[in-house]
């Protein structure tokens, strides 16, 4: 994607619109960025308790008395009313200044650059499997509509769509780890072996689990976009000027049909931050997923909100991407 | 879970068929309309407990991987013979309920904090036999801030009313010491919220606290079991057991095992482990931070590993010798304990340990909210230590160094001083001081934390693993070897531990989970060894004046 957007913004046909189109996409992200905030800081706001319900056990907090409580309360700046908490921190936003951890104390920052990594790693992955292997499938299955493999990749997706992703990779851990005893149970590394082509048997089972169940939906839409491709007049215009038969699926139907897979990724991006959730607890892949759960439940506000800040930036940033990658692939779209 | 079923349903039929039955609105005399509450009358909170067949639900639903509970306390030395078992006799509760006036409109409030499957069984199952006996019963969920929910005594100790809003609130008790089962009976501890002022019930409590003997605190507990069994001032259910998973790779060398909720001596440095790295396997490796020892000093086996403490214990949570300190003695009247510190002990960054730090720990962490009520007892109790927290004093006069001899001089008496110089360990001056202790955990320290104990940190993968190495400079050395402990980062409760169990990465762990120690049970290699621990699961029942939450 940012190799397509780099692509996009020197590429001389579509150069003179896309700055300004960037530019002016970027300046509506601000705005937007502090009501999602105000709005993700009040649903925090409105959950029962606070992060030190959470640092006792419930089971001790009898012993603990309320004065204690509310001295560490005091401490940690929970004590302020709502507005002037948000207010702190959107103004310490603006200076680049995320917080800390109510629960560790160490700064946010640093514990998205501990976590970032691992979730990327699985998630460009996963992406990449599910991106190849979908597209495949997908146009594979087009080109033999109503034929016993395209049945069969149907029903394959049908079922990738509907088995939850937990299941699929518990059964993995089964089948691949204790059955076969091919790879790890799960972790990023083991002690010793933390380079990324020593721990790449950690990512394979992960990753192969994530993308596979991404995969399905990938098929699927660039199944219908490649038939409804092949349905086009010019696809019928290029047969008729004698184009041979791989060269007219392959290069004009396939250009167009990949322009509303390329959205379906690109609006993935966001997803694949959070949606690794559930794989990154069945794993033990300590990403960011784990650390948004665990936050969460602790109502951790500052990485809360920084995970949350950073997942909307790419929701929002994916979303320019795939205009201008639909820019790219179909000559039809103009950005201005 | 078909015979869990089957309970559930035939108490479902019952309930109906006792509905049927009492179609006829009673009209008895109310005998405890004046005291605000129908539970403030000991026949309902008998009649309660009656019909509650504790019995099955142990071997049903925790496939008796539990103790059916007469007291707080375990079955054992410190409980008391002959108390009331109340066992299941629903007739007599029912009897009961309508010698008391049971108001057949009244519906129970009942609240519980856990989400886990069993609690929520649980509480179907009680909701079921309390509705046999024609008690209607509504149960709900706590969240949020749950000690102002829960745990905020009345202004009146003896008339209230009620500051906290349910009818009985299902809890547990963990407790080190059995002070902290039973503290909370007197109507002037801060956590009462349920129990009012009783002639004669604060002095049978403070009488376990009056002596350092421990035969004498036995006679004052069993006193104390007694006055409460017999008035129901709570309902015990069960006592819960931990279960200690060993792998077949790993030779505990004899040592006993304890209820690693806490430390005790287990000679890891004498353990073998059948690996050629020497790398023993467990879980409970930090996933953001190290915890810090306040709340629970040795709940995760890091905690036990990196830090001495003063003074050791045995598996049975007894302090037995000496540790940091090389021996200790204290006075006929319990009022002074003296610590002879070791000289060959280095803190893992090579510093020297001294009196100094143990000095600052005590003074440190008597002013961390969340330390254990057992440790700050212990602290609070010493000689100045009040000056000190009001600030009228720098230090607490109550601690005097000379070379390397500590003594604490006490201004009333702490029957569990030595099991807290047993549990909480001593921090590094060099490190800590200057720092906030109203925020230790958040202090950076707790990213790598530097102890005197027989491992250290060797590397951390927050949320992944940490791995542990043998202290070299430790000042025993031991016949076994274990030369690094692997820790799979998990919490307390760990979901992934079966998993790592059945790929062969844990060789040492526990949990509190009857679900685990069945799955890890049917392991090969794995063996599941259940202990008993304090830990009681309780209903605390509202006897302070308060309006029905349910109407």
């Amino acid at each position: 994607m940012v190799l397509v957007a780099i692509a996009a913004v020197t590429n001389t046909r579509g150069g003179r619109f896309m700055i300004p189109f960037i530019i002016r996409k970027v300046l509506v992200l601000i705005p937007m960025l502090f009501v999602i905030s105000f709005l993700i800081f009040l649903g925090i706001e409105l959950m029962p308790g606070d992060a030190v319900d959470f640092m006792i056990p419930p089971d001790a907090l009898a012993t603990i008395s309320q004065a204690d409580l509310d001295l560490l309360r005091a401490e940690l700046g929970l004590d302020d009313p709502f507005l002037v908490r948000y207010g702190t921190w959107i103004a310490q936003v603006v200076k680049g200044d995320f917080g800390y951890s109510l629960q560790s104390g160490v700064s946010v920052r640093d514990l998205l650059a501990q976590k970032l990594p691992a979730t990327i790693e699985l998630s460009l992955a996963a992406l990449v499997i599910s991106t190849l292997l979908g597209s495949l499938l997908g146009v594979v299955s087009a080109l033999n509509k109503g034929r016993l493999g395209d049945h069969v990749l149907t029903v394959a997706g049908m079922i990738g769509v509907a088995i939850p992703q937990f299941l699929f990779g518990l059964v993995m851990i089964v089948l691949v780890v204790f059955q076969m005893e091919l790879l790890p149970v799960g972790g990023r590394m083991t002690p010793g072996n933390e380079a990324f082509f020593q721990r790449l048997d950690h990512l394979i089972l992960p990753a192969t689990v994530l993308g596979l169940s991404m995969t399905a939906g990938v098929m699927r839409y660039s199944r219908a976009s490649m038939l409804d491709s092949l349905s086009k007049e010019f696809i019928r215009t290029a047969r008729s000027k004698g184009i041979p038969e791989w060269r007219v699926n392959l290069i004009h139907g396939l250009r167009v049909a990949m322009t509303p897979v390329a959205v379906l990724i690109g609006f993935r991006l966001p997803i694949l931050i959070g949606g690794s959730v559930v794989i990154e607890q069945v794993f033990q892949w300590p990403g960011v997923g784990q650390m948004f759960v665990a936050a969460v439940r602790s109502q951790n506000t500052p990485v809360i909100m920084m995970i949350a800040f950073f997942s909307v930036s790419i929701v929002l940033v994916a979303s320019i991407l795939v205009d201008i990658a639909t820019a790219l692939l179909d000559p039809r779209v103009k950005l201005s | 879970m078909k015979k869990l079923s089957a309970i559930v349903l035939f108490l479902c039929l019952a309930a109906i068929l006792f509905a049927a039955g009492t179609q006829e609105a009673t009209s008895l005399p109310a005998a405890w309309e004046a005291q605000g509450t129908p539970l403030a009358d000991v026949r309902i909170r008998q009649a309660l407990r009656l019909a509650i067949d504790m019995e099955t639900i142990v071997d049903e639903l925790f496939e008796g991987m539990a103790q059916r509970a007469v007291a707080m306390t375990s079955p054992g030395s410190w409980l008391a013979d002959g108390l009331d078992p109340y066992s299941y006799d629903p007739e007599k509760a029912k009897a009961l309920l309508d010698e008391a006036g049971w108001p057949a409109d009244y519906t129970l409030d009942v609240v519980y904090y856990y989400g886990d499957q069993q609690t929520v069984d649980l509480m179907a199952i009680i909701q079921q036999y309390w509705a046999t006996v024609g008690v209607k019963s509504s149960f709900r969920k706590l969240e949020g801030d749950l000690a102002a929910q829960l745990w905020v005594p009345p202004a009146d100790r003896k008339n209230g009313p009620s500051e906290v809003k349910w009818d009985l609130a299902y809890a547990a008790v963990a407790a080190l010491s059995e002070n902290e089962f039973y503290d909370r009976f007197e109507s002037t501890a801060s956590n009462n919220s349920s129990i009012p002022w009783q002639s004669g019930l604060d002095e049978k409590v403070q009488a376990t606290r009056a002596t350092a003997d421990v035969e004498q605190q036995k006679v004052a507990f069993k006193a104390l079991q007694k006055e409460i069994n017999a008035n129901m001032y709570n309902i015990p259910l069960y006592h819960q057991l931990s279960f200690i998973y060993t792998s077949d790779a790993l030779d505990i060398a004899g040592s006993t095992l304890g209820n690693d909720q806490f430390s005790f001596e287990k000679n890891i440095l004498d353990w073998r482990i059948n690996r050629a790295d020497g790398t023993l396997y467990t879980n409970g490796g930090p996933m953001e931070f190290y915890e810090a020892p306040t709340v629970n000093p040795g709940l995760y086996l890091y905690q036990e590993l990196l830090f001495d403490k003063l003074v050791n214990a045995d598996a049975n949570l007894t302090p037995a010798e000496g540790m940091l300190a090389k021996n200790y003695s204290v006075s006929p009247d319990g009022m002074q304990i003296t610590f002879e510190l070791r000289d060959d002990v280095k803190w893992h960054d090579g510093r020297a340990f001294s009196a100094k730090d143990v000095v600052f720990t005590l003074e440190y962490l008597i002013k961390t909210p969340g330390l254990n009520a057992v440790a700050l007892n212990t602290f609070k109790s010493l000689a100045g230590a009040k000056e000190y927290l009001d600030g009228k004093a720098s230090s607490i006069s109550g601690i005097k160094v000379n070379g390397n001899t500590v003594t604490l001089t006490f201004s009333t008496l702490d029957p569990n001083a030595l099991l807290t110089f047993s549990q909480w360990p001593i921090l590094p001056s060099h490190l800590l001081a200057g720092s906030n202790p109203v925020t230790l955990q958040q202090n950076s320290f707790w990213q790598k934390p530097v102890g005197t104990g027989p491992f250290k940190v060797s590397q951390t993968v927050l949320g992944n693993y940490a791995i542990l190495e043998r202290n070299a400079a430790y000042y025993r050395s031991g016949n076994g070897n274990v030369k690094k402990i692997f820790m799979h980062a998990s919490g307390e409760n760990d979901s992934n531990l079966v998993k790592n169990a059945e790929s062969g990465r844990i060789d040492y762990a526990w949990s509190k989970s009857v679900a685990d120690a069945q799955s890890i049970g049917a392991i090969d290699g794995m063996t599941v060894n259940p202990v008993n621990i304090r830990y009681t699961r309780v209903f605390w029942v509202n006897q302070y004046p308060h309006p029905a939450n349910i109407k």
